[in-house]
């Protein structure tokens, strides 16, 4: 029933508001009691002393997706297990058989990625 | 009434947030426009008591697909200018797309007024009413087919993102620590017996 999220909507409505809050505090007391305005410097970026070499977009090591990738699918995989587990009372041992049809299968991934080194950063 | 104002509110930022992810010139903002929208669509979701689903959105959108989405956007080197110069290239694409969206909004509104509205709305269900629960004995039994094809789908997806992007770089210098663990005196060292010299 919604009536059971009610305290999730105020904890929702305070944290935005305890996060406008901060920031508008924030920009206001900077505006208005700051002892030294605006100057070039102070906008400037700081990178431990020197300019930055260059942009940061650049090319990357493609293995950073490739453990984003994996992390999505182990991600649903439990996603899939949230509802079995809560729902395992009332689907009983057929529940159990397709779950581990579920998993098996998904194992023999984990294995494949394990095995391959997929898993190793070296 | 209240859930009224909570859906028009949820609403509304999702259409600012959405409408932030195609106006604002840097990606990065783009993609954390994104974010919200996902997290403002779970927040409906919530509210036609679907929590499952919207937990499995933040979950897996906000958590997972978005993490390779700044992936991409933050660390790819991104031409603005490549990128505008195919604008009008592929507009036709995107008012297309546009198209058949609107034609589906019609559909479910006309469908709504033809009375052949499946849902009915959501009916008041009781406090202990668990929609996971629900979820959960349909799943694993009537649709168990669907859903060992979706372990499937997750095999293969694990299977073709190793074979794109796994790379072995040549001659690489890595330490096997088994290795050295389970080396022996015999591996290192021989002992070999020299016959002491004769004197002359």
């Amino acid at each position: 029933m919604l009536s059971n999220y009610l305290p999730i909507l105020i904890y929702l409505a305070v944290a935005t508001g305890v996060g406008v809050a901060l920031l508008v505090i924030g920009a206001l007391i900077g505006r208005y009691f700051t002892r030294y305005p605006d100057d070039v410097e102070k906008r400037s970026a700081y990178e431990c002393g020197f300019e930055a070499f260059e942009d940061s977009r650049r090319r990357f090591d493609v293995r950073y997706y490739l453990v984003a990738i994996l992390f999505i699918v182990f991600d649903l995989e439990i996603a899939f297990l949230f509802p079995w587990a809560v729902a395992l009372d009332a689907i009983g041992s057929a529940g159990l058989v397709a779950m581990g049809i579920f998993l098996a299968i998904l194992v023999v991934g984990f294995a494949y990625e394990w095995k391959k080194g997929a898993l190793e950063w070296d | 009434m209240l859930v009224m104002i909570l859906f028009y509110a949820f609403s509304a930022v999702l259409i600012a947030a959405a409408l932030g992810v195609i106006t604002t010139r840097n990606p990065v903002y783009s993609a954390l426009c994104l974010v919200l929208a996902f997290f403002t669509s779970a927040c409906i979701w919530i509210l036609i008591e679907a929590e499952f689903l919207a937990i499995v959105l933040v979950l897996v959108y906000v958590g997972a697909v978005m993490v390779l989405f700044l992936f991409v956007v933050m660390m790819l080197d991104i031409n603005v200018e490549e990128l505008r110069s195919g604008f009008t290239r592929y507009a036709w694409l995107g008012w297309l797309t546009a198209f058949v969206v609107i034609l589906e909004l019609v559909g479910v509104l006309a469908a709504r007024r033809l009375g052949v509205d499946a849902t009915q709305g959501t009916v008041p269900v009781p406090a202990d009413y668990s929609n996971t629960h629900e979820l959960g004995t349909v799943l694993y039994t009537q649709y168990v087919y669907a859903f060992e094809l979706a372990a499937v789908l997750l095999l293969v997806a694990i299977v073709a993102a190793i074979a794109l992007t796994m790379r072995r770089r040549q001659g690489l210098k890595v330490q096997d620590i088994s290795a050295q663990v389970a080396v022996r005196r015999e591996d290192r060292v021989r002992l070999v017996r020299i016959e002491p010299e004769k004197r002359p």
